[in-house]
Formats: structure tokens, sequence, C-alpha cells
């Protein structure tokens, strides 16, 4: 059984594939980051990636939507390959969302106006339309009345919350997180877990990096652990936090818990 | 509660922290030994300069009928007397078309009551000091009215500073406009600083009259142009919003082309010609194009739109190849607009639409190519103006003129040279580098010969090229060079994150480069490229070498060689390093209100 299809409950196992890596391999110049990574993401899972710094997780995740090239193996978002075809691309990216650690919010524009741009320009929606949509997905991350600030008058939990409002407006079917609370003060963390939680809830298919363990526990159907560039171990929460099967993995662990 | 509230608190009352005028001092000026022996210092070089300026001034030889009596060469040049009233109309249609953006754009300059009395305290303090350092030999009107207008304005501005102490009590921009109107006004119409006539071969003061008084009305009119068209853009920024802003910023392209090509050209425009010819041509552009265009700017026509842009580009390129070598005859201006239509169709798919979108594009199509077209014909039809010298456009005009159109055509040209200095085409990053480097290696003068002198001789036959437009392709070529890589130093502090947010987005590179980066490089590269502006407003003077009569070479060359004012350079020059002084100064002004405006926006 590849590691890709360990843990798989029954009930993850009946569901489409969503995300599919298979033996991705990535090179910076002479660096391997990722060492023929095999995941597997299913249809409204929720799949939490850990590892200490440098082993490739948020390389992994940032070559799903294209921001990052793999030399080696495929990577297929919704039955769609990931190549070098820029239609292709254009197709994955519109359904993939992605919330970064740095917020990256278009600081020369409005809350409503970052969030209403890419349904305007790429969907072709109409402005009143997609407004209507923004000041929803506003009182959804809890912050409607924020709506004709610019993120620079923003909190940094709000400007995340901007963000992931953002990422929603373009009704992706899956969505990634790339560390997304840790550059955040931590009485700001828990609004967006928060967040986060209701997304996952709501049956939102979910790739995260992160740190928060409590979140891992709470909310992922699986967890990922990732060291050097090697998927290490796949495990449900239970699994992984009461009897890890990797003497990495519980290094890892008895380091962060 | 994790929401950060922004309400401002005030300082406890009466603890205010403005310091006395004395304590000031004090502080300031004389607060160490050093700090002391070098306020002494450089007051004593700056009040040694004033005097040396003084001394120019209202020195013995220099012979300030030289200016009043050239003003109207200094400001037109060769302009034919009996058509000035083009030039007022020209200045009106300028003058109202600022005072209605000034409104439009809601342009305050946050001027506090407090701020003007300290600015009539510095001006009552300027004129006591140069009183006390006037030459012997000044006349005794300037004497006495330094000290009348010194003292007045001292106790004038210490009554309006304790009006308001604390330099809260903002004065709105059309009060200021106004109170700037009214003092130019009474200075046009009290001020008795005479006309002159030729007596027996000596210029001669004529009493009682002002020194404006072939002017008076005309700039009375302009002025109350000037504060009305503020109100009414105030009011009709509010009503229409983007429609006017839109509206006034077409204008503002192609508004002054208009200006020069058709006011003060007078075309004599051969009718027959133009419902034959030009009209059906402009026409089958603006229609056909339309058409064309609407089609193609709905979603899901990218391919089309690409492969069509890519025909017709191709086609363009065809055309001027095949005019090169003569193959077969096309209008000029029929080759111009195909190349347009095909970049136009090429950029289409990144901003198409909705219904309102295509109409909207389509209908901005029409309007372009309607304007386009009728510029076209204006500039090649005979002027109806009788010129003695040419070229019809001189003296202030031609300078405001040229740098203008400098300025408006080398920043979008800048900005495509940076972008394509940055892109990922090797192909583009050379060839622009390319260009960059070369033109930034080499005087304006050279390319400004290059321009009026060569490129004529390398032109296919039967095309030929006016001074005017050699002039301002050659400055446009040199100051593009410049604008790219001040914008380029703005994109470098683009942050990746915005990139990639923006491709994760799912935006085409087009709009990635139009909606995120652009705007946020602009926002940084401001100072850099107003600096770039005035530094080109100040060198048309290197017109001159290549024929151009603009400001300074009139007061350098022109009025020395004039049998009255022979040799006399000095006031003339003086006169123009003021005139060049106040335009440079108020854009420098203007570019860090545009700055801290843009700041407050983005309140990072």
């Amino acid at each position: 059984m590849s590691i890709a299809d360990q843990a798989l409950t029954e009930d993850l196992a009946s569901r489409d594939d969503m995300i599919v890596c298979t033996g991705v391999s990535k090179w910076f110049g002479d660096f391997q980051a990722l060492k023929g990574v095999d995941v597997t993401v299913k249809d409204r899972e929720v799949m939490v990636v850990l590892g200490p710094s440098g082993s490739g997780k948020s390389t992994l995740i940032r070559c799903i939507n294209r921001l990052e090239v793999h030399q080696e193996g495929s990577i297929v978002v919704d039955g769609i390959e990931l190549t070098n075809d820029t239609r292709n691309i254009e197709r994955i990216r519109s359904e993939v969302g992605m919330v970064f650690q740095q917020f990256n919010l278009f600081p020369h524009l409005s809350v409503i106006d970052n969030v209403t741009l890419a349904p305007v320009w790429v969907r072709k929606k109409s402005k009143v339309e997609a407004e209507q949509k923004a000041m929803e997905l506003l009182e959804r991350v809890g912050i409607p009345e924020q709506a004709q600030k610019y993120p620079g008058q923003l909190s940094g939990g709000q400007q995340q919350r901007v963000a992931i409002a953002r990422s929603l407006a373009m009704e992706p079917k899956v969505m990634l997180f790339d560390e997304p609370t840790s550059a955040l003060d931590p009485e700001m963390i828990a609004e967006v877990l928060d967040v986060m939680k209701d997304l996952a809830r709501g049956g939102m298919t979910m790739m995260v990096v992160t740190h928060e363990m409590g979140f891992a526990r709470e909310v992922a159907d699986r967890l990922v652990f990732m060291e050097s560039g090697e998927v290490v171990e796949v495990g449900t929460p239970e699994h992984f936090f009461t009897n890890p099967r990797e003497d990495r993995t519980k290094l890892f662990l008895s380091q962060i818990l | 509660m994790s929401d950060v509230t922004m309400t401002p608190t005030s300082p406890p009352n009466g603890a205010s922290s403005r310091t006395s005028p004395l304590q000031w001092v004090r502080v300031n000026l004389f607060s160490s030994v050093s700090n002391t022996i070098q306020t002494i210092v450089f007051t004593a070089i700056t009040l040694g300069l004033l005097r040396a300026l003084l001394g120019q001034v209202f020195s013995e030889e220099a012979d300030w009928t030289s200016v009043s009596t050239n003003l109207r060469l200094l400001m037109i040049y060769n302009y034919p007397a009996d058509q000035i009233i083009r030039i007022w109309v020209s200045a009106a249609v300028v003058l109202l078309a600022a005072g209605l953006s000034l409104g439009a754009w809601k342009v305050e300059p946050g001027y506090t009551v407090g701020r003007l009395g300290r600015h009539l305290v510095g001006l009552g303090l300027f004129c006591l000091v140069t009183r006390l350092l006037l030459p012997v030999h000044a006349p005794d009107t300037v004497r006495t009215w330094l000290i009348i207008i010194g003292v007045v304005s001292l106790v004038a501005g210490v009554v309006v500073q304790r009006a308001d102490p604390d330099g809260d009590r903002v004065m709105g921009f059309g009060t200021v406009l106004s109170g700037v109107a009214l003092t130019f006004l009474a200075v046009l119409w009290l001020v008795p600083f005479g006309q002159y006539g030729l007596v027996d071969g000596v210029l001669v003061a004529e009493s009682g009259t002002t020194v404006a008084s072939s002017t008076k009305v005309p700039w009375t009119v302009l002025l109350i142009i000037v504060v009305a068209s503020h109100r009414v853009g105030i009011i009709l920024g509010r009503a229409l919003g983007r429609s006017l802003r839109a509206g006034l910023a077409a204008f503002w392209v192609v508004g002054p082309a208009f200006v020069i090509f058709v006011i003060l050209r007078d075309p004599a425009f051969d009718w027959a010609h133009v419902w034959s010819t030009d009209i059906p041509i402009a026409a089958m552009f603006a229609l056909g194009g339309a058409a064309v265009l609407y089609f193609v700017a709905a979603p899901g026509k990218t391919e089309v739109a690409r492969a069509l842009g890519a025909m017709l580009f191709a086609f363009a390129l065809f055309n001027w190849v095949a005019a090169f070598f003569g193959w077969y005859p096309m209008l000029q201006k029929v080759r111009i607009s195909f190349l347009i239509f095909a970049i136009v169709v090429l950029l289409v798919p990144a901003f198409a639409g909705d219904r309102s979108t295509r109409r909207r594009v389509a209908g901005g199509w029409v309007a372009a190519m309607v304007v386009f077209h009728w510029l076209l014909t204006a500039i090649n039809t005979e002027s109806t103006l009788v010129i003695t010298a040419p070229p019809f456009l001189g003296g202030f005009v031609l300078t405001v003129g040229i740098a203008y159109y400098v300025m408006l055509a080398s920043f979008p040209l800048g900005v495509l040279l940076s972008l394509a200095r940055t892109s990922k085409l090797p192909i583009f990053r050379v060839m622009s580098t390319g260009y960059i480097e070369v033109i930034r290696g080499v005087p304006l003068i050279t390319v400004l010969f290059f321009f009026s002198i060569m490129l004529p001789l390398f032109l296919p036959k039967g095309m030929g090229i006016s001074d005017l437009a050699a002039v301002f392709a050659g400055y446009t070529v040199f100051s593009a060079a410049y604008m790219a890589e001040n914008v380029r130093g703005g994109l470098q502090s683009v942050r990746r994150g915005q990139y990639e947010a923006a491709d994760a987005l799912g935006l085409t590179t087009v709009q990635r480069t139009s909606l995120i980066v652009l705007p946020q490089a602009l926002r940084v590269s401001i100072p850099n490229l107003v600096g770039q502006a005035i530094a080109v407003f100040k060198e048309t003077s290197l017109i001159a070498i290549v024929g151009g009569f603009d400001l300074l070479r009139i007061a350098n060359s022109t009025i020395p060689n004039q049998p009255d004012f022979l040799g006399q350079k000095r006031p003339g020059l003086l006169f123009i390093s003021l005139v060049y002084f106040v335009f440079a100064y108020s854009m420098s002004k203007s570019s860090q209100r545009l700055e801290a405006r843009l700041k407050d926006a983005q309140a990072r």
C-alpha cells in the first residue's frame, strides 16, 4: 500500500480524488526540495501538512497551483493535469484558492475592491453582483463593517480573514493554506482558525500547512508529516498524536508538543 | 475584542505644543555655540546674496523696460497680432479645464488660516529686510511701497494668526483661488507701472496707465473663469463623479493638441476633400472597429481576439514595409489606424466583460477614432495664419506646449520600456535595455539634432516631418528612457507576494500588471517621475539649438538684439528665471500633495 493510501478510512476512500501528487520532485538548482512526494487529497477532505522548516511543505502546496514548477512526477487537480500548458494552469488556478502567510492583500485597493477584483476581471461578473457576494463573504468571515477600509488600516487577523474572503470569492473547489497564522500575534490566531474551521465544516477541500496542533487535531481528516522533502508518515489525528509509526515523527512531535 | 478602533484623541486643553516665537528662536537657532555660529554665518551669507540680487534687480544699467515691452514676445513670440483672440480663447479653454479638474478631483492644498498668518508675517519681514538691503539708487516708489507692504503684512499676519493659533481652520481651495485671483487682479488694475511708448527714439512711460493696459480685460475674464469653473467642478464632481473625471482625463490627453493645432493654427479645411476622403476613412475605422471590438470583447472570445490581433498586427507592419519600398500607396493615417486597431484588439481580452463593458469599449473606440482622425486631418491641413517667421509657436507657449506633450507621451512609453526591461522574454529585455542605455549615454542636444536634421534623410520619399514634430519626437524618445528607469525602480519595490496573489486569483499577466503591479510601482516612483517632468520643462531651452524660439532664446538672444535694448540680458534672464521657478516649484509642491493623498488612502 503506497504511503498515499495510508490511513484512508472507508468514508474517505469512497470519495473522488481532488489532488493527486505522484512522485513529485523539485530541485532549486542543486538542492532537492521535494523527493518523490506521493499525496492524495480526497474531495471535502481537510489535510494538514506538518513538518520542520525546510521540509518542503510550502514548496509542495505552491507546486499545486504552479507558483513553483515541479521537474518530475505529476500533479492532477480535479482531473486536470498540471503541465506547462497555460490553459491547464489557468483552469487549475480558477479552481484552487490560496491563502498566504503574509496575507498579500492589495494595499492600494479597499477591502471590498480586493474581494471583488478577481470575480469582476477573471469571471467577468458585474460589479453589483460581485459586491453583493463580497459582502456576504465578509459577513461570513466576520468583518462586514471593514468593507471600505484599506488593508493598512486593519489588524493582521482581519487582513488574513479578508484574504480568505478574497479567495472564496472565486468559488474554488480546493483551498490551499500556507502557514496562514504564522505571521499573526497570538490573540488573533483564534479568529482566523475559527473561519477555517467553519470552512471545513462547510465541506471545503482544504490542504493546510500549519504549526497549529490544536487545529490539526480538531479539524484534520488526515495529517501528513514531511521532512527533508519526503513524506514520512500519513495518518488520522488519533493515530498520529497517540501512536505514530515512524521514529522521525515521534522525534518531531516530542519537540513541539 | 479583536477589532482595532481608530478614534483619535486630542491633547488636553491649553497644553498646546506650540512654542512662542522667542522660544523657537532660542531652541532652533541659538541652542549651542556651534549652532549660534552657524546661524550667524548662514544668515550673513543669505543677506549678502539677497543684497547682490537686489543690486542686480535695481542696478542702473538694468532696464526693466526690456522685459515689460517684450512681454508679448516672451509669451507668444511671432503669433500674428490680429489673431490674438485665439491665444485668449486657448488660455480660456485650458484654464476652464484646469478649474474643473481641480474641483472634480477635490484638490485641497490643506492651507490653514494659521498658515496664511505665518506666511503674511514672513512676507512682511521679507519686505522690511529687503527695504534695508536696497541699493542706494533704487527708485523711491519701491522704497515706500516695500515699507507699506511690509508693515501691513506683518500686522495682518499677526492678527490672522491670532484668529487660528493652532492652525486648524482649513481654507477651502476655492477660497485660496479666489484670494490669489483677487490679488492678481488688484495688481493688474491698480498698480501704475505704466505703458511705455516711443517718444523721439526714447522709451517713455505714459502716465496714468497700468502694467497690463491691453490685457487687463482678458486676464480678468480668465481669472473669473478659473474661480467659477473650480466651483462648478466641485458641484459636478459630486453629481457625475467618475464620468466627469474620465471626460476630463480624456480632455487632458487630446485637448491641448486641439488647442495647438485647431484653435491656434486655424487650419483651412478643404471641405470637399474632407467629405470625400477623410470622413469616410474615419467612419470606416470608427464604426467598423467598434463592431469588431464589441464582438471580440465578449468573454470566451480570447482565442479569436488573439488570432485576429496577430493577423492585424502583421498586416499593419507589412504596410509600413510596403510604404518604405513604395509597393502600393496607402495614406499615412490609414496605416497608423490599422496599427492602433491591432494593438487594441490584442489587449481587449484582458478587459472583456458583460454587455455594458462591451458597449463602453466600443463607444470609447468610436470617440477615440473620431478625435484622432479629426486631429490628423487638422495637422495635415495648411494653416491660415500669416506667420512672419515659422514656426507659429514660440516663447512661453512653445515651452509649455512642448514640455506638456513630451511629459504626456514619454510617460506611457517609459512605462512600456520598463515593463519590457523587466520582462521574462529575452528579446524585449535586450531591445529595451539597449534603447535605454544608448539614450541615457547621449546628450539631449544630440538626440534633438538627430531627429531634426538626420531623421528626415532616412525617411522614405514623400514622407516629411515638421520641425515641431521632430523636436517633439526626439525629446519624447529621450525622456522616455529616464522615465523608464524611474518606473523600474518602482517596479522593483513591489513585493513578490503581490505577483503570487494575483496569479493565484487567476489574473492574466496584462491584468496583473495594470491592476496590481503598476498602481503600486507608480505610487513609489512619483517623486522621481515628477523630478523628471520638472527637468523636461526646464530643458526645453535646448530646443533653441534646433531652431525653436523658446522662452530662454528670446530672453537671451532676441531681446538683446533689438536696437532699443542692445546687449541687455540680465533683466530678461532674471524674469524668465522667476517664471521657470514658479512653475517648477508648483509642480514639486503638487507632487508632494499627491504623494500625501495617496498615502492617506493606503494608510500603511
